[in-house]
């Protein structure tokens, strides 16, 4: 469905409507059977049978617009960063995100298009401070070999090699003595530090810094990392240190950190979150049904703390997409986007097809509704994101101005062509790495707690670096009309529930309606279409999933099956890194209801918004630094945003 | 060839030899003259013990602090003799570290609390930066370039026709098309005009008078009419009110100075000559 059949003022209609108003002669108005005017008027008073109060802004305390932030920067305090050559610290990350111009690690001058509405900076909290120790050449760091080595190396001018080895040791619970833990000063000033940074970036209205670190549970080099953000200010974060891996003071398993944040709820009275990333380089870990600690079946406990804790599941960002896999979704041309797959975050094991399952979004979502049907309780309930992990400390993922995941990676002709990670098992090129991506968040205002909140309810959607709104309502009783509404988020939240929410009960003979739009980013470009994507789990116990085009650009149509086969095209030229907005919309809104909907079974449904084809970062490299880049180096991108979902539970 | 040398025990050998001689030559000289007086206080005692404790997560024994005190006792005294004979010229790694310390300090030196004098005068030579963004209440016509591809030229001049005559009043609900994000905008920044509608709009809404329809202001989404209803002039905020804003600033930009002027006044100290590169050079000479 395509909006272009909504019904519009001619030229004519609006004239004479006009004429009505302005100069109150209330002749005309009533002819006007093709008006959308009066269309509207019908269809608002169907949504608001009371007289809406006299200023239209009262009552309006849902979110109008969307915050783009970062929940995933990491600074010169996380080890890895320093030794990659990042020199920049939580001060100067925050700084950058508020729009203003920093000089880079590498020398160069950055600066976002847009400055962000919100940004954690979440370094590791495993040796947080480690690398300001190391290179300060600590004394019972360098008594090691491992340290002296490291020492040596980064002093040397090789410290991407060392990065990898400490990554390594790291993955493999091999880290020097001395290594900085909670409890120890060099610990604790680099936590007062954070908090302090983020205290002070922190300005509520305009920008929001949040509290966080992240918990990098790599055991044996499979990616379980979750980031940690604080809704209070330091006066509470400051009274705990943040919870590591290494034993004895921390824990690799999940179960150890939830038991850490109720803890520390209940010691502190801080509210705190937890969002996962990179399942795929976790190698069948992240979403288990199985859980890899204890050989068992994920049990009720499992389940009710995973839902508690982790709200919202990071699905996009430089080290690859994590929505699904062409090996899960066959049936997806759009799946095959920014993979990762190689092996695990070390490429120290390969990756085996049977892994996938338990990596990627899409797959866990409808693995939670199988275990829902068992456990009463569905673990992997969790909302959408996308954030940056950047180790630089700029938060800069627009193709056109990608600063890297690294510092050793930031803008320079031979970026692209060095390998990323390399061992005997696999290689990850520099130019593998993805420009993304950015959390967009429906909060009411631009504060710690209203977007830790709207985090909570999981009212947020992922994009891969451009900024555009993406409104998604569910509902018994959104009809067509509600498309052409001029209000339609509220209409959305009247007759439905947002991004996030959950549908139950159903109606006598009803199916569940979405109420759907996207705007494009304003200086972004155009989009392709819009799809839903829905899982389900059958009678028969197996899930399923499918996708519907629910509104595509330039007059295509929707086949019976609801499926636009007609590619939109391309404008890119790769050469001189340019598209344009002659194909696609800026806009879209329909209203779409599920045909095959069954009444007994669960089911889930996200969107996703495709944009038209754009030069990737690479192509602005290849322009800018004049290299020709290898045949097997994409050149364009289609950026993309994925909602969280909608459930419907019987 | 010459690293296959350099494992050469034997040259390994002869060059240690020659560093001790040098040494030994070096403390000879100076065996008259009083001797350098080492002194290990009670504060340096304690630290070389917190330092064990860091590592080993226990307090040191009396042996193990003795063993600790030699150590470090060895320690400045080759140190000083190392130094002296110059071995810690061209190595990289000291280099490295000392620059480093250098830079470190430059940081340190530039961040005591500033006075509310220092902050006044940073704030008036910086007015932009901390000047406080007008807000605009306004209310937008919308013309879609998804919906009205071909005809958005001749709908946008019979608008602007129409709107001519208008004023606030007119319900501009009835005309144009919806726009996702409203049509009502409230108290809101250019930054945020920007962010919603991109900087072309934002650019040509600064400038504008209020109680009147103005436009066409064409954007990536169409084309919109705009009345601004009010416009809070922005300004410059007290200081009072800005102080955190300010200090960050104020001592984002010492530290960068300072690091600035340290090193040009130390790099003051120094004739600088840089040789051109070797090839070049013989080509010159031989022209």
């Amino acid at each position: 469905m395509m909006i272009g059949r909504a019904a519009y003022v001619s030229v004519t209609a609006l004239a004479g409507v006009c004429a009505a108003f302005v100069f109150a002669t209330a002749v005309v108005a009533e002819d006007q059977t093709t008006d959308i005017g009066t269309l509207d008027k019908e269809t608002a008073d169907k949504a608001f049978p009371a007289k809406p109060p006299y200023s239209p802004y009262a009552g309006r305390n849902f979110p109008t617009r969307p915050y783009f932030g970062d929940t995933h920067t990491h600074t010169a305090y996380s080890m890895d960063a320093g030794a990659f050559g990042a020199r920049l610290g939580p001060k100067d990350a925050y700084r950058f995100a508020k729009g203003e111009e920093v000089i880079a690690s590498s020398g160069q001058r950055a600066k976002l298009s847009r400055p962000l509405d919100f940004m954690v900076v979440a370094d590791h909290s495993d040796g947080m401070g480690f690398f300001p120790q190391l290179i300060g050449g600590d004394a019972g760091l360098l008594a090691t070999p491992q340290g002296r080595k490291w020492y040596d190396e980064i002093n040397s001018g090789k410290g991407a090699q060392a990065a990898l080895d400490i990554i390594t040791s790291f993955g493999k619970g091999q880290m020097p003595k001395g290594f900085p833990t909670p409890g120890t000063s060099a610990y604790r000033s680099a936590w007062r530090e954070t908090i302090k940074a983020a205290e002070e970036a922190n300005d509520p209205g305009r920008f929001t810094a949040f509290i966080g670190y992240e918990w990098t549970s790599n055991a044996g080099g499979n990616n379980l990392h979750r980031n940690i953000i604080w809704r209070d200010n330091g006066a509470k974060a400051g009274l705990v240190e943040p919870y590591t891996t290494l034993p004895p003071l921390g824990s690799s398993n999940p179960r150890d950190l939830w038991k850490w944040m109720a803890m520390v709820e209940e010691k502190t009275g801080a509210e705190i979150l937890a969002l996962a990333h990179n399942g795929n380089l976790s190698n069948g870990r992240m979403f288990p049904i199985i859980e890899s600690f204890n050989g068992k079946r994920i049990d009720r406990e499992y389940a009710e703390n995973r839902t508690r804790w982790e709200p919202l599941y990071e699905v996009t960002q430089m080290k690859g997409d994590g929505e699904t896999h062409p090996f899960l979704s066959p049936n997806d041309e759009f799946a095959n986007y920014e993979r990762w797959d190689k092996g695990n975050l070390d490429l120290t094991e390969v990756k085996k097809p049977e892994m996938l399952e338990f990596e990627y979004v899409r797959s866990a979502l409808k693995n939670g509704l199988k275990m829902e049907a068992e456990l009463g309780l569905n673990p992997y309930k969790f909302g959408l994101v996308g954030s940056t992990d950047t180790h630089t400390g700029l938060s800069a993922v627009e193709e056109d101005n990608f600063f890297g995941k690294t510092s050793s990676s930031e803008p320079s002709a031979g970026r692209a062509t060095h390998p990323f990670v390399k061992t005997d098992k696999a290689v990850i090129m520099g130019w593998e790495t993805t420009a993304a991506g950015y959390a967009a968040v429906w909060a009411a205002e631009n504060t710690r707690e209203a977007i830790f909140d709207a985090m909570k309810r999981r009212e947020t959607y992922a994009t891969t670096g451009p900024r555009m709104v993406v409104r998604f309502f569910g509902g018994w009783d959104f009809e067509a009309a509600d498309a052409n509404n001029r209000m339609p988020a509220r209409v959305g939240y009247t007759k439905g529930v947002p991004m996030g929410g959950d549908l139950n009960a159903a109606p006598n003979g009803k199916s569940p309606s979405f109420l759907i739009a996207a705007l494009k980013d304003p200086i972004g470009a155009n989009l392709d279409r819009i799809q839903v994507i829905k899982g389900w789990l059958g009678k028969d116990g197996q899930t399923q999933e499918r996708i519907y085009d629910v509104a595509v650009s330039g007059g295509r149509t929707i086949d019976a099956d609801g499926r636009s086969k007609t590619s939109v095209g391309s404008t890119v030229d790769v050469a001189n890194a340019t598209w344009t907005n002659t194909i696609g919309a800026g806009e879209m809104i329909t209203v779409w209801k599920d045909p095959e909907f069954d009444p007994a079974l669960r089911a889930f449904y996200y969107v996703r918004v495709i944009e038209i084809p754009t030069p990737r970062w690479t192509a602005y490299d290849a322009k800018y630094f004049a290299v020709k880049m290898p045949a097997e180096v994409r050149m364009t991108t289609t950026e993309r945003a994925y909602t969280s979902p909608i459930w419907y539970t019987p | 060839m010459i690293v296959r040398l350099l494992r050469e025990p034997l040259l390994q050998f002869l060059a240690l030899g020659a560093v001790l001689f040098a040494l030994y030559g070096f403390a000879g000289k100076r065996g008259v003259e009083v001797p350098e007086k080492i002194v290990v206080s009670a504060s340096q005692a304690a630290s070389l013990g917190d330092g064990f404790v860091r590592t080993w997560r226990r307090p040191p024994n009396e042996q193990e602090l003795q063993s600790l005190i030699e150590d470090y006792i060895r320690d400045e005294i080759l140190y000083r003799e190392g130094r002296a004979a110059g071995l810690d010229r061209d190595d990289v790694i000291i280099r490295r570290r000392v620059r480093q310390k250098m830079e470190f300090l430059a940081d340190e030196m530039s961040t005591p609390e500033p006075s509310d004098a220092q902050l006044a005068a940073y704030l008036a030579s910086n007015t932009e930066r901390f000047r406080a963004e007008d807000r605009l209440t306004f209310r937008q016509v919308f013309l879609s370039i998804t919906r009205r591809a071909d005809t958005i030229e001749s709908d946008s001049k019979q608008l602007a026709g129409i709107l001519a005559r208008a004023d606030g009043a007119v319900d501009a609900t009835a005309l144009g098309d919806a726009f996702l994000l409203g049509e009502e905008f409230r108290d809101v920044s250019p930054s945020k005009v920007t962010s919603i509608f991109g900087e072309g709009v934002a650019k040509q809404l600064s400038g504008t008078e209020t109680g009147r329809w103005q436009g066409p202001f064409a954007s990536g989404f169409g084309q919109h009419f705009i009345f601004v209803s009010e416009r809070v002039p922005g300004g410059l905020p007290p200081l009072d009110v800005i102080r955190p804003a300010v200090q960050r600033e104020w001592a984002n930009a010492r530290r960068m100075e300072a690091g600035q002027k340290l090193y040009a006044s130390l790099r003051g100290r120094y004739e600088i000559v840089i040789e051109p590169p070797q090839d070049k050079a013989a080509k010159a000479a031989s022209r």
